[in-house]
């Protein structure tokens, strides 16, 4: 991948001279067009192939059906939910009329949620449960970077933790949410806070690790400088430190972004949290001849918005980091 | 009817009672007492109106949709939300923690659950779900070796009901290769369960013993046929991979199995015992007494709902299985649920046969909690080793009125009645109602069951522990 | 003349897994001020570890430095460093390396503040003595290798320091821009009258460059060999020089100490390749 942002680069470089600039334009274009093409035409294949006992694998047709079907089921809600709230706002006035003293209340919708709700749902969450990573992650990590003598005492707990798929997790953090999280109008549900503490605990250490090797690994030669010019602790660290981790702390994030959308799909779909990963299991459940079809579109949903993140961490990267050669794919 | 306990009487829970009348208003009181032609006063408003009930994916969790979206539960006042689960025990579990206000449940989980088998917590029910509805299918390897022991009709096709006797020589010939005869079901404490142990049984299977006494909770001791749980939806893809050569489930899963080809339903519970009560609705004691006019109201939605799906000779039926075929329910494919649905069953495949009453949500007093219902579950654990101990006849009809809650219904449908929702001929008679239905001779094995005697009954089977037999 | 720097019995030895490692024995050396002083000798003789001890990077084991009469005992920016490879700070441009050096040195909490004004003008003042005001406002990794080692030296410049140390400032550049920069060096040093201790490899820059000329001798316990005086006269013209005999002698002087006195025979290495290779060659000595 490092020799198309290459290209990228050589191609702008080359932006006076149209010819040999448009020439790599068509084959930045043309040669993915084509991977694309092929794959859905092995795609369309194999899938007539494949016999299952809901019927024939679903092909790329039926799955652009669904998603057809799926738009227009979540227009359909969005239309049951403002019927929803014009029958509540009748229903409070009805009331109020004959019951002076009530406060009227706006209940949320209680209808399902749609594809396009779960996929929003899932991209809160997996959002929420990164910032907080990162939020408790990258301070951690510059801690360990800073202190050796910290990172000798922290490093054993990391070592043992890190391989812990975050999946392991998921009972123990249900059952402490139940425990601890009680309150009679929750500000948010139970099952967001389990998915997101999941997705939490998946984020921290790429990030941690990440982020105290670029610490600690500083140019010696720029420690130097800054012992020569004396700055402080304080100056050195935000002068000197914590720039020079920038890239190494990016590519914590980035990588923990992906590992943390991952998981929280299988979190989802383990714990019937809502999301893509409920949607996925709930059309699995259903085992309707449509099912399938859903399943794939949600799968591919799952994995552009997947390559969506990446690409918006790298896009993050590109801009806050000095290194540019650190910040390709 | 000799037994004169009427609900309420006598029993342990003045207090919620107490609240119950005072939620409904005095007339409703003067309506128990029989003044029926007084109009009743205004039920109060639900102290919570925003609520979450769980339910499986399965054709009889329809009162639940069908009140949703027929917007009976707004007409109560009650924002409620219906959230699928995974499995039986995640439904219990969230019932009991507080996740879910109520829940489409099996009838054995409210009783178990009070009398402490598996996780102890105090479960009521004030509504009856559906009868019938469940079925057993085995794999089309288990129907070929079963298909020589069935008498013929005329028409070729196998003689119905179809008997354990011809699935005994099967299980005997996997017993002697030592292979173990697995099969599924969904619960321990499932209508399933005792549906499929009765079946076996009365063929001369022995299904197996539990022993909870001793640790043991896996149902397989002295077992010819190897029972074990497997979530509905999850049934026909459990019997693909071969783990399992049968199973007891509800619909759409025995008609699943059919149109995938993997399977073939050989008997509904309506064959097994005629009217068999399945699921029910159930909610905490607690809730019922901490929100006693949202619990009435819950009920009543559940009640017109149950109306609307036999109404006019099921006349709804194909509009609820257009509902519960949406994704968010059950999600099967519509003509699956239609199979039996809408009165008939599809057996073999192509053998399709009318069984009308098949799903029954509401003629033949469906919904209301009869005590005897209850009992017959107990009975059915007792049989099974999963009450370890002899108990009296007392214990039965104790726990019965301590779950199953006539009452609450009562209030509900007398108000339903006031309001000319719902017709007096359609219920019981409040009046005169004990709850206990009278003997049932419809069972496959022409064994009655008369929920009064108890410990009589369980003595009657040939397979299966004795009232006073300990394991 | 009184002498701004004065190292006596400076001794270091390095603890290694092997034991100890002697890397310099008695050093003695005086500088005055203004004075330009090279030193030079065969890779791994220490060159960089009496720099560095110098700088106050490093303590010696025995013996000290004495700068305007007071001991060395970490570095600061009166002793202003220029690395070997230039050492910019990657995430900043030109102008903000210099200025993060001359905040630091004339900032509001320095003994002698500066106004913004004031410090912006002296940070281009500087870029402009090494000819980078065009592109001051370019990150390290958009200009060249000799741009950088000229902000690097304007960095050092900017400080005002007492003393100008300098590792090997062209050893990564190529011919043409070291001779470039070493005509830009005289020329500043000839305004500025700067004390300087450069490190170097080339015979040519030292003779060139340098009052004297401090030769060491090969490692381990390595210490002063000779110190040869060059006394051409200032402004030095590289092309005038090349045919001055007193010139060409100082040449073979140098020559004949390196590789008649302290021949040393290394096995055939590759070549140093330019840039990051070079820079630990000598600080690991």
């Amino acid at each position: 991948m490092s020799r198309v942002i290459t290209l990228f680069r050589n191609t702008l470089a080359l932006e006076g001279q149209p010819g040999a600039g448009l020439n790599q334009w068509i084959s930045r274009i043309t040669l993915p067009l084509a991977g694309i093409a092929v794959f859905l035409m092995l795609w369309s294949f194999a899938a007539r192939q494949i016999d299952t006992s809901l019927g024939a694998f679903p092909g790329p047709q039926a799955v652009a059906t669904q998603f057809v079907n799926l738009y227009n089921e979540h227009v359909a809600e969005r239309e049951k939910e403002a019927a929803f709230y014009e029958r509540q706002e009748k229903r409070n006035a009805a009331r109020v009329a004959e019951d002076p003293d009530y406060v009227p209340k706006i209940r949320p919708y209680t209808g399902k949620e749609t594809f396009l709700d779960q996929i929003g749902t899932s991209l809160v969450t997996v959002m929420s449960g990164f910032l907080l990573g990162a939020l408790l992650a990258i301070p951690l990590g510059i801690a360990i970077g800073l202190s050796p003598t910290l990172s000798q005492a922290v490093n054993p707990v990391i070592q043992v933790f890190k391989p812990v798929s975050p999946l392991a997790w998921l009972p123990l953090v249900t059952m402490v949410v139940s425990a601890l999280y009680v309150s009679d109008d929750p500000l948010v549900s139970k099952s967001f806070l389990n998915s997101m503490i999941t997705v939490t605990l998946c984020c921290l250490w790429p990030m941690v690790v990440n982020t105290s090797v670029g610490v600690a690994s500083v140019d010696k030669d720029l420690v130097n400088v800054s012992r020569v010019l004396k700055l402080s602790t304080l100056r050195h660290v935000q002068k000197i430190v914590l720039p020079s981790a920038i890239p190494m702390i990016f590519t914590g994030m980035r990588l923990s972004l992906g590992v943390a959308w991952m998981v929280l799909i299988a979190a989802e779909m383990l714990a019937q949290n809502p999301g893509l990963g409920k949607f996925v299991w709930d059309e699995f459940q259903n085992g309707s001849s449509q099912s399938l079809s859903r399943i794939m579109a949600a799968v591919l949903v799952i994995g552009f918005i997947g390559f969506l993140l990446d690409r918006s961490m790298l896009w993050l990267q590109r801009r806050a980091s000095w290194d540019k050669s650190v910040a390709t794919s | 009817m000799t037994h004169s306990r009427t609900p309420g009487h006598a029993t342990p829970r003045g207090l919620n009672r107490r609240a119950l009348i005072k939620a409904a208003g005095a007339s409703v009181l003067a309506l128990g007492l029989g003044i029926s032609t007084v109009q009743a006063a205004k039920l109060g408003y639900p102290e919570k109106e925003e609520l979450i009930f769980g339910f499986i994916k399965l054709t009889d969790m329809a009162p639940l949709a069908i009140a949703y979206e027929k917007g009976y539960f707004e007409d109560e006042g009650l924002y409620v939300k219906l959230e699928a689960q995974a499995n039986w025990k995640v439904l219990l579990d969230g019932v009991i923690d507080g996740r879910l206000d109520g829940a489409h449940m099996l009838a054995g989980q409210p009783l178990a659950a009070t009398i402490g088998y598996g996780t102890q917590a105090h479960i009521i029910t004030p509504f009856s779900m559906d009868l019938n509805g469940n079925g057993i299918t085995v794999s089309n390897a288990v129907w070929e070796e079963m298909k020589p022991n069935i008498p013929k009709q005329a028409d070729g096709k196998p003689v119905h009901p179809i008997k354990a006797d011809a699935l005994k020589p099967v299980v005997d010939k996997y017993k002697a290769e030592g292979k173990p005869f697995k099969m599924g079901m969904v619960f321990p404490v499932s209508t399933h369960n005792y549906e499929l142990r009765y079946w076996l049984a009365a063929g001369g299977i022995n299904p197996g013993y539990y022993a909870p006494h001793k640790g043991d909770t896996s149902g397989q001791i002295q077992a010819d046929a190897l029972l074990s749980v497997t979530p509905p939806p999850q049934m026909p893809a459990t019997l693909e991979a071969g783990t399992i050569y049968g199973y007891c489930v509800g619909e759409p899963w025995n008609q699943q199995a059919v149109f995938k080809g993997i399977g073939v339903p050989v008997i509904t519970d309506y064959e097994i015992w005629k009217n068999n009560p399945e699921k029910v609705f159930g909610i905490t004691a607690e809730f019922a007494e901490k929100y006693p006019n949202t619990t009435i109201r819950v009920t009543r939605a559940l009640i017109r709902a149950a109306r609307w799906l036999d109404e006019n000779n099921n006349a709804n039926r194909p509009e609820a299985v257009k509902i519960l075929s949406q994704p968010n329910y059950v999600g099967a494919d519509e003509k699956v649920i239609a199979n039996s649905m809408t009165g008939t069953f599809e057996y073999e495949k192509g053998d399709k046969r009318p069984v009308p009453d098949f799903n029954v949500f509401y003629r033949y007093y469906a919904t209301y909690p009869f005590y005897s219902d209850a009992i017959w579950y107990l009975t059915q654990m007792r049989r099974w080793g999963q009450i370890a101990e002899a108990k009296p006849d007392s214990w039965y009809h104790e726990v019965a009125k301590k779950v199953y809650r006539p009452d609450i219904y009562k209030l509900a449908a007398e108000s339903l009645i006031a309001e000319g929702k719902v017709k007096p001929e359609e219920m019981p008679d409040f009046a005169t109602e004990t709850g206990y239905k009278p003997p049932e001779k419809t069972f496959i094995d022409g064994i009655v069951y008369d929920g009064r005697h108890p410990t009589e009954y369980i003595d009657q089977f040939p397979i299966g522990l004795k009232a006073d037999q300990t394991l | 003349m009184k002498a701004q720097l004065e190292i006596t019995g400076m001794s270091m030895t390095f603890p290694t897994p092997k034991g100890p490692f002697v890397a310099l024995e008695d050093v003695n050396l005086k500088v005055a001020r203004g004075e330009f002083v090279s030193l030079i000798g065969h890779s791994g003789c220490g060159k960089s570890t009496v720099l560095n001890v110098v700088a106050g990077l490093y303590r010696a084991t025995r013996g000290g430095v004495v700068v305007k009469g007071r001991e060395v005992s970490e570095p600061g920016p009166d002793r202003a460093v220029v690395f070997q490879n230039h050492s910019l700070l990657p995430w900043l441009t030109a102008y903000e390396n210099v200025e993060l050096a001359v905040k630091q040195v004339f900032g509001p909490r320095s003994p002698a503040p500066r106004s913004k004004k004031e410090i912006r003008e002296w940070v281009e003042h500087n870029l402009r003595l090494v000819h980078m005001d065009h592109a001051m406002h370019k990150r390290p990794d958009e200009i060249s290798g000799g741009m950088k080692q000229r902000v690097g030296i304007a960095r050092a410049l900017a400080m005002q320091p007492d003393i100008l140390l300098m590792d090997e400032p062209f050893g990564a550049l190529d011919a043409l821009t070291r001779a470039h920069m070493q005509d830009a060096l005289m020329e500043i040093q000839a305004e500025l009258n700067n004390t300087v201790i450069m490190i170097t490899h080339d015979v040519d820059e030292a003779v060139l460059l340098s009052d004297r000329i401090v030769m060491m001798t090969n490692g381990p316990a390595a210490t002063i060999g000779e110190i040869l005086k060059v006394d051409l006269p200032r402004p030095r013209n590289r092309l005038a020089l090349a045919e001055d005999p007193d010139y060409n002698h100082l040449r073979s002087e140098v020559l004949r100490f390196l590789y008649e006195k302290q021949r040393k025979v290394e096995p055939l290495k590759p070549a140093r390749s330019q840039g990051s290779a070079s820079k630990n060659t000598e600080s690991a000595a």
